[in-house]
């Protein structure tokens, strides 16, 4: 797939390519960067391939150049093809893609703030990680940057989009919110009860994870994966962990991997049954929502007895698992029977009370081109059509192994995302009983000692949607972590499932697109 | 509306009496790390394994003095798995304190 992909381009672009290197199912293909645009532009649009990450190396150290990376995922044949461009640390500008691809820029605007490397014409230039008082010029992920830096503060203002005319008021809500939930900033525009626009801004809580990787050891590594967003632990520390084994080029043994696809699946479910709470709750549908977090409950307490962590924490480890849940197998299959038949007769019962229907039906409408032009992932996204899960598409640990089907609907509206939850719960269930009924026999994990240099890709589908990894270590250390999680590009999403509806419903269509705070700000 | 009135009655009440009937935590549940001071050697494997660094090997008076804060403990047990015997983790959860001191807990020695 690779081959004949790299083979096709080098015809259509002869000599803007410069180097093509493959390594497992991803292509590296290093470009002129003065031809990034039209190459990107080539393979989105002329081919149909979405980009699903755009991130920067700091490498002047070996060549005097930054590195900007754009990956994209070709589903049909998994392949990655990684499109590099070299950036001379002297002038460090190159040309923005977002006015052809609009999924690339927050990526761009996120490298200009970290790397301090200017997208040239892009829409809109103005900061997104970084705060108006940090000042100017100084840029946390450029390696001569000290973690221990702490820049002085400085005067600025953010200007945001202004809706005006008669009649039109602006609600501006948070970042400081009534109740616990992380902060974030929400602008809405409305004439009467209607939103006409909603702009957000986030980054509130920027922690610098990704500084921070590269200043610990790979095994502390796992734990801090685990910890970027907390409801989605699992599939985090799988993805960092499959980044790292396949640079170390090992397979982990095969009762690991049936251990993994447990533990992901159960995260799944889990979240999906929160989520299907909070859809009850923000319609004021109390008896739905008290059953279904009796359900997630139900699950959190399997996740403890499984795994000593209701969050299923401390139980990845590069190299495998660490600890068997072999012998808690017919305890797993016997509870989750019995919350299998519970949650279909809650679905049916739910779907089918009018008033919860009326809410939900044609509320938050994504439509399935602005979801392809974001990138939207996840369920949202196949709510919306978008059939692509990379369970199936880029399958990992043991996954190909299942017959799972992949639930797609087609409105894009609040009631589409509930049902393709539903839906998942059910195959997830489908999943962990194959899984553990099949279960091989042998070693949980792998000693591996000295990981050579190298770099590579790790990914899972988490509850959100695709999460991804990109690991590059050289003498046993880590020098860049790239973590894209799933709620980075599904947000802004959020800005065009309001539009046209009731500021009320704004709550309901929040909670059905399920978004992090704490995994998109890292 | 039967419907839901027939759920609840068969799903009864799901409360449990924590905390007058103490909710005991499942075996291998990973909670407060204990120290043992009879099995520690003072060696510090602990100390290079901890994720959040909140374990500490000092050394005043001629005493050698291992502390462990339970502030940003991550439970993940790593100081258990690299040490032989003087750390457990047990079940218990029942953390909370308003005092940040109350969270220390260090075992010593005479060198």
């Amino acid at each position: 797939m690779n081959r004949e992909f790299t083979e096709a381009l080098k015809n259509e672009f002869g000599t803007n390519i410069l180097d093509a290197v493959t390594s497992r199912n991803e292509t590296y293909l290093t470009v002129k960067k003065e031809a990034n645009v039209k190459i990107c532009d080539h393979i989105y649009h002329h081919l149909d391939i979405p980009l699903i990450s755009i991130f920067a190396t700091d490498e002047r150290k070996k060549d005097g150049c930054f590195k900007v990376h754009y990956v994209f995922s070709i589903g049909k044949g998994d392949a990655f093809v990684i499109i590099k461009i070299n950036i001379d640390g002297k002038s460090p500008r190159y040309n923005s893609i977002t006015h052809k691809i609009a999924a690339a820029n927050w990526y761009e605007r996120e490298i200009q703030d970290m790397f301090g490397l200017l997208p040239v014409g892009h829409p809109d230039p103005r900061r997104l990680v970084h705060f108006e008082d940090w000042p100017d010029g100084v840029y946390p992920l450029r390696k001569d940057f000290d973690i221990k830096t702490k820049p002085p503060r400085v005067e600025g203002e953010y200007v945001y989009r202004r809706v005006e005319g008669e009649g039109v008021y602006e609600i501006p809500v948070g970042p400081v919110h009534a109740g616990v939930i992380e902060p974030g900033h929400f602008r809405f525009s409305v004439a009467g009860e209607p939103i006409i626009n909603l702009e957000i801004r986030h980054f509130y809580t920027h922690k610098g994870v990704e500084k921070l990787f590269e200043n610990i050891s790979l095994d502390k590594a796992v734990f801090l994966a685990e910890r970027i967003s907390g409801d989605n632990s699992a599939a985090h520390a799988v993805a960092f962990c499959q980044a790292v084994e396949r640079i170390a080029g090992i397979d982990i043994p095969a009762r690991a991997k049936y251990i993994r696809v447990v533990l992901l699946e159960l995260e799944r479910v889990y979240n999906h049954l929160g989520d299907i709470a909070g859809i009850a709750t923000d319609v004021a549908f109390a008896m739905g929502a008290a059953h279904a977090n009796r359900l997630k409950e139900e699950i959190l307490q399997l996740n403890e007895k499984v795994t000593g962590s209701r969050m299923l924490r401390g139980m990845n480890a590069i190299g495998g698992v660490r600890r068997d849940i072999g012998d808690k197998k017919d305890e797993i299959l016997l509870k989750l029977s019995e919350i299998q038949h519970d949650f279909r007769e809650l679905i049916e019962y739910l779907m089918a009370i009018p008033s919860l229907v009326d809410r939900i039906e044609t509320t938050g409408r994504i439509y399935n081109d602005t979801a392809k032009g974001l990138h939207v992932v996840g369920p949202a996204a196949r709510a919306s059509g978008i059939d692509r899960d990379m369970r199936r598409d880029h399958a990992y640990a043991a996954y190909p192994e299942f017959n799972f089907k992949v639930p797609v609907q087609k409105a894009g509206d609040v009631n589409a995302r509930t049902l393709v939850r539903a839906d998942e719960v059910c195959e997830s269930i489908g999943l962990i009983e194959q899984a553990l009924w099949s279960l091989p026999d042998g070693d949980i994990k792998i000693n591996i000692g000295e990981i050579p240099d190298g770099y590579a890709l790790g990914y899972t589908e988490a509850p959100r949607g695709e999460t991804l990894y990109w690991v590059m270590i050289e003498n046993n250390r880590i020098v860049r972590c790239k973590v894209r999680d799933p709620s980075f590009c599904n947000w802004l999403a959020i800005e065009y499932a309001v539009l046209d509806n009731i500021v009320p419903d704004f709550p309901i269509v929040n909670k059905s697109l399920s978004l992090s705070y704490s995994g998109n700000d890292m | 509306m039967f419907d839901i009135l027939k759920k609840t009655l068969k799903t009864g009440s799901q409360t449990t009496k924590y905390p007058q009937i103490p909710d005991i935590a499942p075996a291998g549940f990973r909670g407060k790390p204990e120290l043992l001071s009879d099995k520690c050697t003072y060696c510090g494997k602990c100390v290079a394994v901890c994720p959040p660094g909140v374990i500490w090997l000092t050394e005043e008076k001629g005493e050698k003095i291992l502390t462990l804060s339970y502030c940003g403990c991550i439970f993940c047990g790593r100081c258990e798995e690299v040490c032989e015997g003087a750390i457990k983790l047990t079940g218990e959860y029942e953390l909370a304190s308003k005092m940040k001191e109350d969270l220390l807990t260090s075992i010593r020695r005479k060198t």
